[in-house]
């Protein structure tokens, strides 16, 4: 219950916070349209000239990029600004004052400042997969369901990666370049499994589970429902957090403040 | 690398699930070789490091020490920029050059120089937009996000994300006719057989008129935002 009231006010002061610049406000919001459209451009106009790409036609690829918008933008209105500057939190000694709260560290890092402006961006990713959904042959409603579950998992193994990546700047101090591999690696979730080669689709839905982030509960719509992957999910994504949090507790002890 | 992976992955599914043996009157190698080139040419003829730090000049009052150096603000970064991307250029060009040797991809190794020459030419219209942002931060707080939009756009309208002759028209012709496509697009296709040299060569022309236009606009935002600035003595 304390950390419930610690997330809201945590979101409060952020919303706040983001109204003060307002340009700012309305830019971030302007940056992500121009992403999501490079996407949908992207496989709109692939579909001009083929009627498949991997196992999924147009309509379906639809709800994939849908999905993918969705997760992405809670991702990043949660948590993407927090760890982006953890490096230069630990760097410029930001970090003790957060280990001296009587809070885990691993929450106040997390979820410290979070990006209200891009709200905007989780309307727009809701409003195109509702256009997917409506556009989808045979969709069934009921098989939303599975979403409840599968996109906080998927947000949840994003998250915990993305954490020991970002924990790692404890270990070497200036970790940008593991935060450019991190991208590297989170571009593999932002197209269908289907089209990767089985290892590779193995490796993403597994060791780096960016996978499972679009591609999963895409199937769950458009598929029938595959229960031993979205147990292995659900399962996996409480792994990973708790591996997450072992893996900063195990970092904190080689910790020495930079500050003072 | 990754980048290029996924891209390559990508074609080989569509051509695996396609009934055609050619999209857009070429064949899957020919898209190979596009991606493989369009990951590291894209590359090259983005700036963001650069920019950032053009950006956290003027933001920070920092600028102070180089305004009063006897080189322009302008001119010191394109210098920086430049010798930036000569070097990491050379490594990493090497990589689609062994790959696609590898693969026996086609390619026209004869104009790969004169393609580069382009892509170098266009970071100097990169520059001007890169100075056009970070005048921004004369009168705006937090212009980062400006960098990322535009990029995103340069992302859609230079080919990197997919090849400008796939889309549609009128769309296609507008794209060919901007500078723009002249920091993936142009060398690569011209590199890669997809459009002649006369064609290619148009994109000397259009990089220029970039340069002139953006390079007085942003002449323009630097005088005006001078006037506004403040030092603080940082």
């Amino acid at each position: 219950m304390k950390y419930a009231r610690l997330f809201a006010a945590f979101f409060k002061a952020s919303l706040v916070a983001d109204l003060e610049y307002r340009a700012n406000f309305v830019t971030r919001i302007a940056t992500d349209i121009f992403w999501y459209a490079a996407q949908i451009i992207t496989f709109e106009t692939l579909f001009r000239h083929t009627d498949r790409i991997g196992s999924w036609n147009l309509e379906q690829t639809r709800v994939f990029l849908g999905l993918l918008f969705v997760v992405d933008a809670f991702y990043m209105i949660f948590f993407h600004d927090n760890l982006d500057r953890m490096s230069d939190r630990v760097r410029k000694g930001e970090m003790d004052l957060l280990l001296a709260k009587p809070v885990d560290s691993q929450f106040m890092l997390s979820c410290q400042r979070m990006a209200t402006a891009l709200i905007g961006n989780l309307l727009i990713g809701l409003s195109w997969l509702s256009f997917s959904l409506y556009n989808l042959p045979g969709f069934q409603p009921a098989r939303l369901l599975w979403l409840i579950f599968l996109i906080p998992a998927g947000l949840l193994c994003l998250y915990s990666v993305r954490f020991m990546f970002c924990s790692t700047a404890i270990l070497f101090t200036r970790s940008e370049n593991l935060q450019y591999l991190w991208f590297q690696v989170y571009k593999l979730g932002m197209r269908p499994d289907s089209i990767y080669f089985p290892w590779l689709k193995f490796v993403i839905l597994t060791i780096l589970p960016v996978g499972i982030v679009a591609s999963v509960p895409a199937r769950a719509i458009l598929d029938p429902p595959n229960f031993a992957l979205f147990a292995w999910v659900v399962v996996w994504s409480f792994v990973l957090l708790y591996l997450s949090h072992r893996f900063w507790q195990w970092a904190l002890t080689k910790y020495s403040s930079a500050s003072s | 690398m990754c980048t290029a992976l996924i891209e390559l992955t990508l074609w080989i599914a569509i051509f695996a699930s396609s009934t055609s043996t050619s999209i857009g009157g070429f064949t899957r190698e020919y898209y190979l070789a596009y991606v493989l080139w369009v990951a590291f040419i894209g590359r090259i003829s983005s700036s963001w490091m650069y920019e950032f730090r053009m950006i956290e000049e003027v933001e920070s009052g920092s600028i102070n020490g180089l305004l009063v150096r006897p080189m322009s603000f302008f001119e010191y970064y394109l210098s920086q920029l430049m010798g930036y991307k000569f070097v990491t250029s050379i490594f990493s060009l090497m990589i689609p050059l062994a790959v696609i040797y590898w693969m026996d991809l086609p390619t026209d190794f004869s104009k790969v120089p004169i393609a580069l020459a382009l892509v170098v030419y266009y970071l100097i219209m990169v520059h001007c937009l890169s100075f056009i942002v970070s005048t921004f931060a004369f009168s705006l707080t937090r212009v980062h996000s400006f960098t990322v939009a535009k990029n995103l756009a340069l992302w859609l309208l230079s080919g990197e994300l997919i090849p400008l002759d796939l889309i549609p028209e009128p769309f296609k012709s507008v794209l060919l006719k901007l500078p723009f496509c002249n920091a993936v697009y142009m060398p690569v296709a011209y590199m890669t057989g997809r459009i002649p040299r006369d064609v290619f060569m148009q994109g000397f022309l259009s990089t220029t008129l970039g340069i002139l236009f953006f390079g007085a606009i942003g002449w323009w935002l630097w005088r005006r935002g001078l006037t506004k600035y403040v030092g603080t003595g940082a």
